[in-house]
C-alpha cells in the first residue's frame, strides 16, 4: 500500500485524536515498519489494518465509519495532487463511471505496481449508476467515502447505497442515485 | 502539547527522523533510476538519429535518382516537392512558384483524377491512373500515376505522393502500331482479292489460247511441218505452266483465307491418304520411320504442307532407287519432322530462296515456284520454322517443327 495512505492516515488521526491516539496505535499494532512512514515509500497493506481495528477499539468507532471519514479527508488529497484527473469531468457519475478505464489506468502508470480494487459498471442513466466493487480489501468504504466527496466537489447531491455481495465486504454493489440540486 | 509526555514526542520525533532517512534513500535510488533511464535514452536517441539520418539519405537518394517523376503534395494538393525528372516533365518548379495540382490535369479528366483522388484518400493508395497532364507551356502528355499518401504517427492523412511517368510516346507508339496492323490487314485482303481477280481472269484467255492453238493444229496438221508443230506445242506447255502457277497463287493467298475451326488431325492418315493420291514409279520408295502425331487445325493445310514436299522429292528424284525417309521426334513443345530424299540436291545458293514464291532452283518446264513457298507460310501459321539441307547429287533434307497445342 502506497505511503501517503498510511502518512495522511496518521495525521488524520493525529488532528482527530491527537499525537498520543498515533502512538497508541503504532505501539500496539506491532508494526514491521515500525509505525515509520514516508509517503514516497509502500507498505504491507496488514499494517493499515492494524493501525485502523486498533483505533476502533481505542475510539468504539466502528471501522467503516473511520474509515469513511477518512476517505472523505483522502479525497482533498488526492483533489490537491491530481487536480487535472478530476477537471477532465462536468458530472461526478462520469468521473465515477471512469474509474476503471481512465483514473485506475492513469494511477498505473505512476504506481506500476499498486493493487487497485475493480469497478465493475452495471447500469448508467443520465442520473444513475450501479457497479461492483471487488476487491480483496474490502474497503469499500473507503470508496463510498470518496464518492461522497466527489459528489460534494461538483456541488451535486446523491444517495447512495451499498449492498454486500459477500459478507467479508469484498464483493460491495454500490447504487448510486443524483438527486436534484 | 504541554500535556504529551516527552516519551511519545521522543517516539513521534524517531519515527519523523527514520521516515526522512528512509524517504532520503527512496529518492537517491529514484534518481539513480531516472539517470540510468536517462543515459539508455541518450544512447537510443543516438542510434535513432543515426538510422534516421540513414533513411534520409537513402530517401534523398531515390528522390535524386528515380528515372520517373516524383511529386510531394499536401492533401488539398500544392505541390511541396519534385523531383528533376519531374520539373522537366511539368515545367514547373514548386521552390519557385505556387502550384495546385489542379492546374496539371487536363479539364476533360478533373472528374476521373477527383475520383482517383478520393480512392487514394480512403484506400491509401491507387494504381495505373492514367490521364492527360497538362504542362507549363500548356502541352498534354499522357502519363501513368501510382500514388500513396503518407500519414503521420496518429494515422492521420498529410500528405500524398505519386510516382509519374511520361507514356505519351509509349501510348503514340502503341496506336500507330495499331494503326498499321489495321492498314496491314486491309492491304493484305486487297491482295488476297486483287489475286483471286487476276488469277480468274488470267485464266480464261489462257484456256482460250489453248482451245485456238489446239484447233489451229488439227485444222493446219497437214500444212504445218514438224518444226511449227514442234513449236505449237512447246507454246501449249507454256501455257499449262502458266494455268499451273495461277492455280498456285490461288491456293498460296488462300491460305491464309477461310480458316477453318482447328480440328484433330491425324498426320498417319494425311500422309498415307497423299501417298496413295499421287503417283509413285515403282523405284520410288517412301519410308515412314515414325508414328506421325496426332495434331490440331486445318486438315487442308496439312495435307498441302505434306504433299508440296513429298511430291517435290518424287518429282524431281534422278536416281535409279529414289528413296524419301519421313522421321517424326518430339523437342520440347514442338513436333519436328525430316523428310530426307536422295535426289539430285538444291544449291546452295538457293537454300534462302526456295521458299519464296516464284522461285525455283529446278528445271523450269516441271516447277512453278509456289510449292515451297506455301510450305513455309503454314509452318509459320502454325508456330514453327522450316529449314533445308542439301548436297548436291545427293539429295535434300527438309526439316520443319510445328508447335504443339494444348487442345
Amino acid at each position: 500500500m502506497k505511503g501517503i495512505v498510511f502518512t495522511e492516515f496518521l495525521q488524520l488521526v493525529e488532528d482527530k485524536f491527537g499525537l498520543e491516539m498515533v502512538d497508541q496505535i503504532i505501539e500496539e499494532s506491532n508494526l514491521p515498519s515500525n509505525g515509520v512512514y514516508t509517503a514516497i515509500g509502500t507498505y504491507e497493506f496488514s499494517e493499515m489494518l492494524s493501525l485502523i481495528t486498533n483505533l476502533s477499539k481505542n475510539t468504539n468507532i466502528k471501522t467503516d465509519d473511520l474509515l469513511l471519514t477518512y476517505a472523505e479527508h483522502f479525497f482533498g488529497v488526492l483533489a490537491g495532487g491530481y487536480p487535472q484527473l478530476i477537471e477532465r469531468y462536468t458530472d461526478p457519475l462520469d468521473l465515477l463511471e471512469s474509474i476503471e478505464n481512465h483514473i485506475h489506468v492513469e494511477v498505473r502508470k505512476i504506481y506500476p505496481s499498486a493493487e487497485l480494487p475493480t469497478f465493475e459498471v452495471l447500469e448508467r442513466t443520465p442520473d444513475s449508476l450501479a457497479m461492483i466493487y471487488k476487491s480483496s480489501r474490502a474497503m469499500y468504504s473507503f470508496g463510498l467515502g470518496l464518492m461522497h466527496k466527489t459528489f460534494e466537489h461538483f456541488n451535486k447531491k446523491a444517495v447512495i447505497t451499498c449492498d454486500k455481495l459477500k459478507d467479508d465486504g469484498t464483493e460491495v454493489k454500490f447504487m448510486i442515485q443524483m438527486t436534484n440540486g | 502539547m504541554g500535556e504529551i509526555k516527552p516519551d511519545i514526542l521522543q517516539r513521534a520525533l524517531q519515527r519523523e527522523k527514520a521516515a526522512r532517512k528512509q524517504a532520503e534513500g527512496i529518492l537517491e535510488d529514484k534518481s539513480r533510476e531516472l539517470y540510468n533511464v536517462a543515459q539508455e535514452l541518450k544512447t537510443v536517441n543516438e542510434q535513432l538519429e543515426s538510422v534516421l539520418a540513414k533513411k534520409s539519405s537513402e530517401l534523398q537518394g531515390m528522390f535524386h535518382n528515380l528515372v520517373d517523376a516524383y511529386v510531394l503534395m499536401k492533401v488539398n494538393g500544392d505541390i511541396l516537392e519534385m523531383n528533376d525528372a519531374a520539373k522537366e516533365l511539368f515545367g514547373y518548379d514548386p521552390k519557385n512558384e505556387k502550384l495546385n495540382v489542379i492546374s496539371l490535369i487536363h479539364k476533360e479528366d478533373i472528374n476521373y483524377a477527383m475520383n482517383s483522388f478520393q480512392e487514394l484518400v480512403t484506400e491509401g493508395f491507387f494504381t495505373d491512373y492514367v490521364a492527360r497532364a497538362v504542362t507549363k507551356d500548356n502541352g498534354v502528355r499522357i502519363v501513368h500515376i501510382n500514388g500513396s499518401v503518407i500519414k503521420d504517427k496518429n494515422n492521420e492523412v498529410i500528405a500524398a505522393q505519386g510516382i509519374v511517368r511520361d507514356i505519351t510516346s509509349q501510348i503514340e507508339a502503341q496506336q500507330l502500331k495499331e494503326e498499321l496492323l489495321r492498314n496491314l490487314e486491309q492491304s493484305n485482303k486487297e491482295l488476297n482479292d486483287f489475286a483471286h481477280v487476276v488469277s480468274h481472269d488470267l485464266k480464261s484467255p489462257l484456256r482460250s489460247m489453248n482451245a485456238l492453238i489446239t484447233w489451229f493444229k488439227e485444222d493446219y496438221e497437214d500444212k504445218l511441218d514438224e518444226g511449227a508443230m514442234k513449236s505449237f506445242d512447246s507454246l501449249l506447255n507454256k501455257i499449262e505452266k502458266m494455268d499451273h502457277m495461277i492455280d498456285g497463287i490461288l491456293s498460296y493467298s488462300s491460305i491464309d483465307k477461310n480458316e477453318k475451326e482447328k480440328q484433330k488431325v491425324n498426320l498417319n492418315k494425311i500422309v498415307s491418304d497423299i501417298l496413295e493420291m499421287i503417283f509413285i514409279p515403282e523405284t520410288f520408295s517412301v519410308n515412314i520411320h515414325d508414328m506421325l502425331p496426332v495434331v490440331m487445325g486445318d486438315k487442308f493445310r496439312f495435307q498441302q504442307l505434306f504433299q508440296n514436299i513429298i511430291s517435290n522429292a518424287i518429282k524431281y528424284n534422278d536416281k535409279e532407287k529414289g528413296v524419301l525417309d519421313i522421321k517424326c521426334r518430339e523437342i520440347g513443345g514442338f513436333w519436328e519432322f525430316t523428310l530426307a530424299d536422295n535426289g539430285p540436291g538444291i544449291p546452295k545458293a538457293y537454300h534462302r530462296k526456295i521458299f519464296e514464291i516464284f522461285q525455283t532452283a529446278q528445271d523450269k518446264t516441271k516447277s512453278t515456284g509456289i510449292g515451297l513457298s506455301i510450305v513455309k507460310k503454314i509452318v509459320n501459321m502454325y508456330g514453327g520454322e522450316v529449314q533445308v539441307s542439301s548436297e548436291e547429287n545427293k539429295g535434300t533434307t527438309f526439316l520443319f517443327t510445328l508447335k504443339k497445342t494444348s487442345k
